[in-house]
């Protein structure tokens, strides 16, 4: 085992890992943040999907000293003081959770994207949450709340 | 959690020879992880039973996409020209969005933005791609039609390799245990226009049934030079010279890359013979291939 430090959702964290572990059993066994699930362990399904400096990456493809200086993003870390994050609550607000597996994974994809664009097209959309599996939802409903998302984060009167 | 492995981190490049060098033949070299870290949970190695896994991911040397004057010092190649360097650890997202490429590769850019999905992109390097030498592997079409190099470093100097050179069956490549492979190195093919058109079951994630790139370059209305290279369908990548001979110096229409494609599916079945798969993969790859020159010639189209 060795120390190590990670900086998550902007607090740092000093823990014991070995050399060989993954950054989501990292942050599941020794941080105890779920957020990011584990699916297919294999790159495929992208329910662990975390941010790391900004760009959207699959937690158990890193290892552990890779993801070290680096600022990683969980789902935890998307709300701010209980208020939740815009693109959180247009997911809401669309019915596009079902079951919620993909769900942290799907909304960390769609926030590397608006972080980017703010005015995305659907087809960007799409693409930008290839890579995140979901088996419920058809995904027509969550390609409507990224696009409702954006509108709230340009500012634009939503209602929700 | 991945198997049992003691990782080395090397910060420069002269450090990552002199510990290829000292753990030679028990070291693997770790790039962007993502076929790696997966063999690694399943217990393979990709083929190698090494104690020692080598983290190369600080190197600033290997992320650099840039023009270069190069000496090559190659028989065939004892030149100083321009020559476009990718390093081994640019990944496909910046190889996909990197303007310079657009501009002198764009069949490449649309390999690169076909890999896996954006999470994928972000961290799997073109470097791996080409070591890891799938049959499937995205960038390998796409740099047979630029006719890359590989370039190959030890601690006893480089070595570079074309692209042919360098692979020399599914998943096998010519790379000595010591070797890390720093660079791909290209002619820009800035009078061509050139095309990526990938077969997947699904459109994302999807590992290439079958992909075609091709480059064409044209004055006065006729084809004056054609590059085509299918992937997936050969044991290593290649051009089809006989299907390029069939457009070289004539114009072209939707019949003429029909039969440029129709010859491509011939040259696949003389190579490899006729199997189960055959009935498919003949007329599709014949698509694939028009698709791709039809793209091509499209953009020439547009752009004057």
């Amino acid at each position: 085992m060795e120390r190590y430090s990670l900086c998550v959702n902007e607090r740092e964290y000093e823990f014991l890992a070995n050399a060989n572990e993954t950054l989501l059993f990292v942050l599941r066994e020794r941080l105890d943040l779920t957020g990011a699930k584990c699916g297919c362990l294999t790159g495929d399904c992208g329910a662990c999907t975390v941010l790391i400096d900004g760009e959207a990456k699959k937690a158990c493809l890193i290892q552990i000293r890779n993801a070290v200086g680096h600022k990683i993003t969980t789902i935890e870390g998307l709300s701010e003081n209980g208020t939740l994050h815009p693109i959180q609550k247009a997911f809401i607000y669309c019915g596009a959770i079902q079951c919620g597996f993909c769900t942290p994974g799907m909304i960390l994809s769609a926030k590397a994207l608006l972080d980017k664009n703010l005015s995305p097209t659907e087809s960007e959309i799409r693409d930008a949450i290839s890579g995140n599996l979901c088996r419920c939802t058809g995904y027509e409903r969550i390609v409507e709340a990224i696009l409702l998302s954006s509108k709230m984060l340009r500012g634009e009167d939503c209602d929700v | 959690m991945v198997d049992e492995k003691d990782y080395l981190v090397a910060n420069n490049l002269n450090e990552a020879k002199v510990l290829m060098h000292e753990h030679c033949g028990n070291i693997h070299v770790l790039a962007g992880g993502t076929d790696l870290m997966v063999a690694l949970r399943e217990g393979k190695r990709s083929g190698r039973d090494t104690t020692y896994l080598l983290d190369i991911s600080n190197i600033q040397e290997l992320k650099a996409i840039e023009r270069k004057k190069v000496t090559i010092s190659d028989e065939d190649c004892n030149t100083n020209e321009d020559y476009i360097r990718i390093g081994a650890m640019v990944t496909f997202d910046e190889a996909a969005h990197s303007g310079l490429l657009l501009k002198t590769a764009g069949a490449l850019c649309e390999a690169a933005k076909s890999v896996g999905a954006q999470q994928i992109r972000n961290v799997a390097t073109i470097g791996g791609n080409v070591c890891n030498a799938a049959v499937a592997a995205d960038s390998l079409s796409a740099l047979t039609i630029l006719d890359a190099k590989v370039v190959l470093e030890d601690l006893r100097g480089e070595r570079v390799l074309s692209i042919g050179e360098f692979i020399t069956g599914p998943g096998k490549t010519a790379i000595n245990e010591d070797e890390l492979l720093t660079e791909i190195r290209f002619k820009p093919l800035e009078d061509y226009y050139s095309a990526f058109v990938k077969l997947g079951r699904r459109k994302a994630l999807a590992i290439s049934r079958m992909n075609v790139a091709a480059a064409l370059a044209f004055e006065d209305e006729k084809i004056t030079e054609a590059r085509i290279s299918p992937g997936c369908v050969f044991a290593t990548p290649r051009r089809v010279q006989s299907a390029e001979k069939i457009l070289i110096g004539e114009s072209p229409s939707e019949e003429l890359f029909m039969e440029a494609g129709e010859e491509v599916s011939k040259e696949m079945v003389r190579i490899t013979g006729r199997r189960w798969s055959t009935d498919y993969k003949y007329p599709a790859l014949s698509a694939v291939t028009f698709k791709a020159l039809a793209i091509a010639y499209n953009q020439a189209k547009s752009d004057t």
